[in-house]
């Protein structure tokens, strides 16, 4: 307990606890609201969806790759639901579907990236183009209303003080650390994106490894999506696009390396999405015009790299100082 | 019964190259053994054979009596075989322990790890091989020669047999080399297997009990090292003797006055260095890698800041901003790694020799395609390239070949280079070629040019230079002429502390 | 010593595959279009859609052979419509709204070369951030409304036609696409690309400055954007917010397709160009054999990932020819 305790002081936790204390501090000065109750319950709705994106997107992101139809597939997770109920389906069927249905998004950006060999980065991009523009076509690019009460239930629950969406996150946040730091998929997965060719001469399936986590980011994207459907009561094509961007830049605040094999524990990761989504809740409330809210997305993306880069280069600093290198 | 691994007949052929032809030989337990050749011997093809890698075309691998077939790298390892390349096959930011397990990382029930073993384990090889190790510190941190240990102590946990050693001393320390020698001799004494590629003889003889000789993908003699001698050695490696390459130079005698003066040069790799280059003088530089001879060039090349300290040439203080700053004022740098610093891989010929001297093949406003392809057929006939022609991608060229295209680069007649910097200008070209480029280099130096020549080759540096500049930890230890210069006195300076 | 000519040249590069894949896609649209495809109005379109990509595949094309890439160019394109409607309205006399504009581009340019080269973000990760930036001042500027871009010259030099058939803007582009062909080939500034994108650290101890091109060709990328958006919006007579397609990959779906690849060094102007012919040429189809709209928006991914899988199967040959 110790020994984490002195880990988090030296780590990126403190400095993110300090930028979190700033940021709130910073906004609840310009507005009062920002500490109203329905604001707090507003930032943790937010962070359930940008967590739980993020949840998968940081595992990827471990592994050396990325997926930027993240928010399309959950999208499409939530639109086909929406369909899927609205058509007449029990809701249960209806997600057990839409998670299959993520699973083939992941296989599909497996293929493309492993067996293709495309940049992950591009070729999710454009398999974010596909999924929107599919999304469109089986919609009629209009709202699916869901009118299945028992659906609602899922985004409306509270347990004490916490929404339902908020509790999930926090639980996939806790298992996927869990699985990070104490299983051999865990490791290995750490090793893939730590040195692929190592891994790969080690006797360890890249391909394999790189394959579940693309799938199982395509499942906790599907999650997402299917989380937000039953908030908002409906299924449409502009829902969570977008929310593969916020999923990268908290998870690279929150201390996983856009180079892979690098992670500062699943703590620290919820630090950074509390951060952003403190921040962005922080521009709403202060009435910012939505289109510099566009602006605000790239400016993010930026300070996360920035913040990377400077991660990177102290790491760098770290190996010269080191003991046995300076041994001859 | 002793256990052994024999390759027998093994052949393996690629499009236009016969890689490796009819190789046997037995590798028993308990003993070293040596895999000798020049660069393109069918050294590495043979290791890839031997990981999984690749699969020979003809020929038969026998572990202990049985015949086996290797079909990857992790059958390979799974039939108790490791092969330590020359690029750390590690995850940098990960723990000496997750490193040591990569791969095959023990898990109590539900695939959950088992820590505690993992880390008793490590901590058993480590004192084991009497290591200054920390088991829970990232592989990243440590030096290339605890690198190698990891990698080593990764084959000892997996309990393999046969162990391949890729040049495993080219980027250690003579410090570092003796570690590692002492951990093969302790994994010799178990009784393991184990397959020596090295370049370098004197090596050869301080560690291996046999040694096998390849020339040109064929096997051409088996030694026992006790009683082989340096001169067989080469001879079976080259085909000829090479003993009198250097007598045989014809050198220039003629050296005159100052070119570049050098005075108390330093940044962060590089303390006080001062020296004097004369016109038509070859000056070697010496030392142990990392000594910091690389960053005294790229440092006079404008590639690397300076933070203090005077360069001047013809007795006129020069301030480079750039690389093309020393180009223009004559200077040339044929960096150590051609593939990453010296070509363009993917481009022709003609496009890597006309590199520095654009500006001169302008007919117009265009290039003209007819200048630059006259000036690299100059290039390919006066250091006689082997090309079929001038539109040959870089890339499929043997390495002497490419040494030569940017030695033509640097040298052609629209270049007016004063100065040429050679880092390890032989560093992986076959013996053959290696001569060539002494002579090259001498050439240089009856036009005028002085020459500054990098080697880690011991030999090679006291024999081809006129003055021999030894370095140590980024300052100059020493400067020995040729006539005084031994191997052994400037070793001795190289390893000063 | 043997000699490259002309034809090995020519025999080398990737254009005959594409020029025959193209040939068969026209033949399967005519067919299923009944005809409509081949009409000169069709064919017209096709031109015309090329016109605004054209100049974003130039400086695609540009970057990517000297190993770098921008993924900001289509949000480019659009503020720049955006800003000249916004000088224009300000009454300032045309040229001056044009350089403005440029000079606002050059800005983006810069912007992007200086994180990827002095602050060493990944290229795609850095251009990617600006994209978004971009976009949203765009965004503000326009507020969801368009801008009127009435002045005459400009709005002369985006519709008219010679005899009333040949656009104006078709031509000149084509001469920019041409002189950017020959400035690659020819040119000391097109060599210089090859080689800094074949081995920037190898270019740099030759005495090239890679630096220097990476700006030069960064900023050369925004500006090309800045005058499709321009010209875009003089054709529409107005400033919209969106109305580039393949957003990010707008440029550089039609040069990979041409055998322009990622990694630098390779691919030239006259496969960009047919890359372009083939990309717009496909969209047209699209619309002739009466698919829906949403289809476009299925399809600019897809293209992406054929023009990537031509890329892939192109470095297996080079592979496999070592």
């Amino acid at each position: 307990m110790k020994k984490t305790l002195i880990k988090f002081s030296k780590g990126k936790g403190v400095t993110l606890v300090i930028v979190i204390a700033v940021v709130v501090i910073f906004f609840s000065i310009l507005k009062k609201e920002y500490l109203s109750w329905d604001n707090i319950r507003g930032i943790m709705y937010a962070m359930s969806l940008t967590g739980t994106i993020t949840c998968g997107m940081a595992c990827l992101m471990m592994s050396g790759s990325i997926d930027l139809a993240s928010g399309a597939e959950g999208m499409m997770g939530g639109l086909v639901c929406a369909m899927l109920i609205a058509r007449g389906m029990a809701f249960p069927l209806a997600i057990v579907l839409c998670l299959l249905m993520g699973a083939v998004f992941g296989l599909i950006n497996a293929f493309l990236s492993n067996v293709m060999n495309f940049m992950p980065f591009i070729a999710t991009m454009a398999m974010s183009s596909v999924w929107q523009g599919v999304g469109a076509i089986i919609s009629g690019n209009s709202t699916i209303m869901i009118t299945d009460r028992a659906f609602w239930k899922i985004g409306a629950t509270n347990l004490w003080i916490f929404p339902l969406p908020f509790i999930v996150m926090v639980v996939l946040l806790l298992v996927y650390g869990w699985l990070i730091s104490n299983t051999k998929i865990g490791r290995q997965l750490l090793l893939c994106g730590g040195n692929r060719n190592a891994a790969r001469l080690a006797g360890i399936n890249f391909n394999k490894i790189s394959t579940i986590f693309f799938v199982n980011n395509g499942v906790i994207a599907c999650i997402g999506g299917i989380i937000l459907a039953s908030r908002m009561h409906n299924g449409t094509v502009g829902n969570v696009v977008g929310a593969e961007m916020d999923g990268m830049v908290a998870a690279i605040i929150g201390g996983v390396s856009f180079l892979g094999g690098g992670s500062s524990g699943m703590g620290v990761l919820f630090l950074g999405i509390l951060m952003l989504t403190c921040f962005k809740s922080g521009l709403y409330i202060i009435n910012l015009n939505a289109y510099w809210m566009v602006c605000a997305n790239g400016v993010l993306l930026v300070i996360a790299l920035i913040v990377d880069f400077l991660r990177e280069r102290a790491r760098l600093r770290s190996l010269k100082a080191a003991p046995h290198s300076q041994k001859s | 019964m002793a256990q052994y691994i024999e390759f027998s007949g093994i052949g393996k052929a690629y499009p236009g190259v016969q890689a490796l032809k009819d190789i046997s030989f037995r590798a028993s337990e308990g003993r070293v053994v040596a895999l000798l050749g020049e660069n393109g011997a069918g050294k590495s093809t043979l290791l890839k054979i031997l990981s999984g890698d690749t699969q020979p075309d003809e020929g038969k691998i026998i572990i202990n009596g049985e015949e086996n077939r290797i079909a990857s790298p992790y059958d390979a390892i799974t039939k108790g075989i490791s092969v330590i390349y020359q690029e750390r096959q590690l995850a940098p930011s990960m723990s000496v322990i997750e490193n040591v397990f990569a791969g095959d990382l023990p898990t109590k029930r539900f695939g959950v790890l088992d820590k505690k073993k993992m880390l008793q384990t490590t901590q058993e090889i480590i004192d084991k091989f009497g290591l200054p190790i920390d088991p829970e510190d990232p592989v990243g941190r440590l030096s290339v020669a605890y690198q190698q240990m990891v990698e080593i102590m990764k084959a000892y946990r997996r309990d393999s047999k046969i162990i391949a050693f890729d040049e495993p001393t080219a980027p250690l320390t003579d410090t570092e080399i003796a570690i590692l020698f002492r951990l093969i001799n302790q994994l010799r004494e178990e009784g393991k297997i184990i397959i020596y590629v090295s370049h370098r003889l004197a090596e050869i003889f301080q560690i291996t009990d046999e040694i096998v000789v390849l020339k040109d993908g064929r096997m051409v003699k088996t030694m026992v090292t006790a009683e082989s001698n340096e001169s067989d050695l080469i001879r079976a490696m080259v085909g000829r003797d090479i003993g009198d390459t250097y007598s045989n130079l014809s050198r220039n005698e003629n050296i005159g006055e100052v070119l570049l003066e050098v005075n108390n040069l330093n940044n962060d790799m590089v303390h006080d260095v001062s020296f004097k280059l004369h016109k038509g003088e070859i000056v070697g530089f010496a030392g142990l890698i990392g000594a910091g001879r690389s960053e005294v060039v790229r440092a006079i090349f404008g590639a690397d800041p300076i933070l203090s300290g005077e360069i001047k040439i013809d007795g006129e203080i020069c301030k480079f901003s750039s690389e093309k700053d020393a180009i223009d004022r004559g200077i040339a740098l044929c960096p150590e790694d051609r593939k990453d610093q010296g070509l363009v891989m993917w481009r022709d010929i003609t496009d890597n020799i006309s590199m520095p001297v654009l500006d001169k093949l302008m007919s117009g406003l265009f290039i003209s395609r007819k200048k630059s392809e006259d000036l690299a057929e100059r290039a390919v006939e006066k250091y006689s390239i082997k090309t079929p022609s001038l539109d040959k991608i870089v890339s499929e060229l043997s390495g002497g070949n490419q040494q030569k295209v940017i030695l033509g680069r640097w040298t052609s007649d629209l270049m007016d280079t004063r100065i040429l910097i050679l880092d390890e200008p032989t560093k992986g070209i076959d013996v053959g070629t290696k001569a060539e480029v002494y002579q090259m280099c001498c050439d240089f130096a009856k036009q005028g040019i002085g020459v500054i020549f990098i080697s880690s080759e011991l030999t090679e540096v006291i024999n081809v230079a006129d003055n021999i500049i030894v370095m140590h930890n980024g300052h100059i230890t020493g400067e020995v002429r040729r006539a005084e210069a031994t191997e052994e006195n400037v070793l001795a300076l190289a390893m000063l502390d | 010593m043997e000699r490259s000519t002309w034809f090995s040249r020519f025999t080398r590069s990737k254009m005959i595959v594409l020029l025959v894949l193209y040939v068969i896609l026209a033949a399967i649209f005519t067919v299923v279009s009944k005809g409509q495809y081949l009409s000169w109005y069709n064919i017209r379109n096709i031109m015309n859609s090329m016109v605004v990509t054209a100049y974003l595949t130039c400086g695609a094309a540009f970057l990517m052979i000297a190993g770098n890439v921008d993924l900001s160019t289509a949000q480019v394109a659009l503020l720049s419509g955006a800003m000249l409607g916004t000088f224009l309205q300000m009454h300032l006399p045309w040229p001056i709204a044009i350089l403005g504009v440029f000079v606002i581009a050059a800005a983006v340019g810069t912007l992007n070369a200086v994180l990827i080269n002095e602050i060493k973000f990944q290229p795609f990760v850095a251009t990617m951030a600006v994209s978004y930036i971009v976009q949203g001042l765009m965004l503000v500027r326009l507020e969801g409304f368009s801008i009127d871009v009435d002045s005459p010259p400009i709005v002369w030099f985006g519709t008219y036609r010679i005899k009333g058939v040949l656009p104006v803007s078709i031509i000149f582009t084509f001469i920019i696409f041409a002189i950017y062909g020959v400035i690659l080939v020819k040119s000391k500034f097109g060599k210089m690309l090859y080689l800094v994108g074949g081995n920037p650290t190898a270019a740099k101890l030759a005495g090239l400055n890679p630096k220097k091109i990476s700006y030069i060709l960064f900023i050369n990328n925004a500006v090309l954007g800045s005058f499709a958006g321009m010209l875009q919006a003089a054709r529409l007579k107005a400033a919209t917010a969106n109305g580039i397609a393949n957003g990010m990959f707008a440029g550089m779906t039609g040069a990979i397709l041409g055998g322009v690849s990622f990694g630098g060094g390779s691919g030239g102007m006259g496969g960009a160009f047919v890359g372009l012919v083939l990309l717009n040429g496909f969209n047209a189809g699209l619309s002739t054999v009466g698919l829906s709209p949403y289809w476009q928006t299925v399809a600019s991914g897809a293209l992406l990932l054929i023009a990537l899988t031509f890329d892939y199967f192109n470095n297996k040959r080079l592979a496999s020819a070592k």
